[in-house]
């Protein structure tokens, strides 16, 4: 074998490479529209590549659009969720896997069953009741929804299950509190499973376009995709400045996403969702 | 000091059984002080909405109106005869049936190809560069694509021109806009696929390959009977989740087509939001949510059945 070309490796490589080139495509087109002049982009003639290289979009999206706000928009609301959805998710989940009470089953089973309701479903009465809350154009009516995730105490009930009851008991004889007991022993334990669900939820909430778009119509208050595909319908025609706002929202992403690769696959992996 | 354990024995029982009760007590307030707000915030958020959300398909209501009279049934038989709404039923399946397959097809080849490289830096980057459009807003990349596919100044009308072909109406041609959203759809959403599949392969037992081997398998033999079999729960798995989750896919519709042209491009999930959030008639929007709800709930019965058979190896 050794020595010999291996010609069907060969094409394996070959087409693979041509795959992920043909994937990488959108973001080149994004990064190189970005970087073209008002002029340019409006002439049919412009070919991929700018003639010559214009920083014009990204002073449009600095100067007219509040963009930095959004950004805020998007990391308080995103962190918020992230942060409390992972608590209740472990003290919820510690509750149903180590106590026994009344009801327990069936709260539960409506945790689960939740879970594959169409978000279509619940958008309608869930608009009216945020509205009846007076929170419409509030950023309190993207986070205070999606405190709670029936998965997360799901996914964290499995995890605590496996951990012995002689560890809370003896941290119970020692005088510990219950919440004490959360806290300083199975909290730790969880890690592997709340990184998890904590990298999946972030994203999931900074990636959420239904929801914002429904309750939030201030343009100082949106998020940041709604704010791309608002800022869209103002500068189509010139769309070096809408690239140039989609370059800049995606180098956080990407940074974060280059960082965390690992424990996100493995998150994957691990929880078998997305 | 044996004597004063002895005179304290009494006292000692009844303390134990104080702090026994107390352990109780104390138990049941923190089962109290947590599950409350959780189960509150759940009821709210998750629970009443359902509920209310498939009552509200009984009534006429209009946020805007004064009163929300009871139709009963009503809303249902006018889905029957709005020939939007039956378009809009077909497109869904349409979407459905053409990009679950090609995106399990697609993705199962990508990931069997990724993990077959030899090295495992190529790997890791190839991996990478497969799921990177995940990570991003599909809004997001929605809005790129709708440049991409602009008949004047797009891309890929520009590559057809080059190369001498006449350029094509991506989405603003009835035939052709539907196929336009797939494709960027799987674009999109491969990337969660292809590593949901390598952990699959991966996981396949090492010696069943050998095994093989020393059969003198072919190639296609040994995909055929050892990684196909092997592969299909998590096929299974992926298959179910995939569809679930395009049933429901919202953002590419409404960026790219926003359900024209001729509403070839129309789907239950854009049907929903026009109907409940720019004609408030949400009364309607919920039937067709409630369609929507069904036909999840078919999907998920089904798995949850097929799940349950035997699947050790």
């Amino acid at each position: 074998m050794k020595g010999k070309v291996d010609v069907p490796y060969i094409i394996l490589f070959f087409f693979i490479s041509v795959g992920a080139i043909i994937m990488f495509i959108p973001y080149l087109w994004m990064v190189l529209s970005s970087l073209k002049s008002n002029l340019e982009i409006i002439s049919p003639s412009s070919g991929l590549f700018p003639k010559s290289i214009s920083f014009d979009g990204y002073k449009t999206v600095i100067q007219e659009a509040p963009f930095m706000r959004w950004l805020l928009n998007s990391t308080i609301t995103s962190a918020a969720i992230t942060l409390v959805t992972l608590f209740t998710s472990a003290i919820g989940g510690y509750v149903f896997a180590k106590y026994r009470f009344r009801g327990q089953k069936i709260y539960f089973v409506l945790l689960l069953a939740t879970m594959m309701v169409p978000f279509q479903v619940v958008m309608i009465p869930s608009y009216l009741i945020i509205a009846k809350m007076g929170l419409i154009n509030n950023l309190l009516a993207i986070i205070i929804p999606n405190l709670v995730s029936g998965f997360g105490i799901f996914l964290a009930k499995q995890f605590i299950e496996s951990i012995p009851n002689d560890l809370i008991e003896a941290a119970r004889i020692d005088g510990a509190g219950e919440f004490r007991t959360f806290w300083s022993m199975i909290l730790p334990q969880l890690t592997p499973a709340l990184s998890a669900l904590g990298i999946f939820t972030f994203m999931a909430a900074w990636n959420d376009y239904l929801w914002p778009l429904i309750v939030l119509n201030d343009t100082n208050k949106m998020t940041v995709p709604l704010a791309l595909v608002f800022f869209n319908g103002q500068h189509s025609v010139n769309y070096n400045v809408v690239m140039s706002a989609g370059v800049l929202i995606m180098i956080p992403v990407v940074i974060v996403f280059l960082i965390f690769q690992r424990q996100f696959i493995k998150g994957m992996a691990l929880t078998g969702m997305k | 000091m044996q004597v004063q354990t002895e005179t304290n024995m009494p006292s000692k029982e009844n303390q134990n059984q104080k702090t026994l009760s107390d352990l109780y007590k104390k138990k049941r307030q923190f089962i109290f002080v947590t599950l409350t707000p959780i189960m509150v915030l759940f009821m709210i958020f998750f629970v009443i909405p359902i509920v209310w959300g498939l009552l509200l398909s009984l009534y006429q209501y209009n946020p805007l109106n004064a009163n929300s009279p009871f139709v009963g049934l009503e809303n249902f038989k006018e889905l029957l005869r709005d020939d939007v709404f039956k378009k809009t039923f077909w497109n869904t399946f349409k979407f459905i049936i053409i990009a679950v397959p090609g995106n399990i097809f697609l993705t199962l080849f990508i990931a069997i190809g990724i993990s077959k490289i030899r090295s495992r830096f190529f790997q890791d980057t190839f991996r990478t560069l497969y799921f990177l459009p995940c990570i991003a807003p599909l809004a997001a990349s929605a809005v790129v694509w709708s440049t991409l596919f602009n008949s004047d100044r797009g891309l890929f009308n520009m590559i057809l021109t080059n190369l001498g072909f006449s350029g094509i109406d991506w989405l603003t041609d009835p035939t052709m806009a539907m196929y336009s959203v797939i494709i960027m759809t799987l674009w999109a959403d491969m990337g969660f696929n292809i590593v949901i599949f390598i952990a699959g392969l991966n996981a396949i037992p090492e010696m069943f390959y050998e095994a093989a081997d020393l059969d003198g398998a072919g190639k296609w033999d040994r995909f055929r009977n050892i990684t196909v079999p092997l592969l299909s729960r998590t096929t299974l798995f992926i298959t179910i989740m995939t569809s679930l989750s395009y049933f429901q896919m919202f953002p590419q519709f409404q960026v790219l087509t926003n359900g024209e042209p001729q509403n070839e491009t129309r789907v239950l999930a854009l049907s929903i939001y026009d109907h409940a959030f720019k004609y408030f008639n949400m009364g309607y929007a919920s039937a067709i949510a409630t369609v929507l709800f069904l036909i999840i709930l078919i999907i998920t019965i089904i798995q949850l059945r097929v799940g349950k058979s035997n699947w050790e190896y």
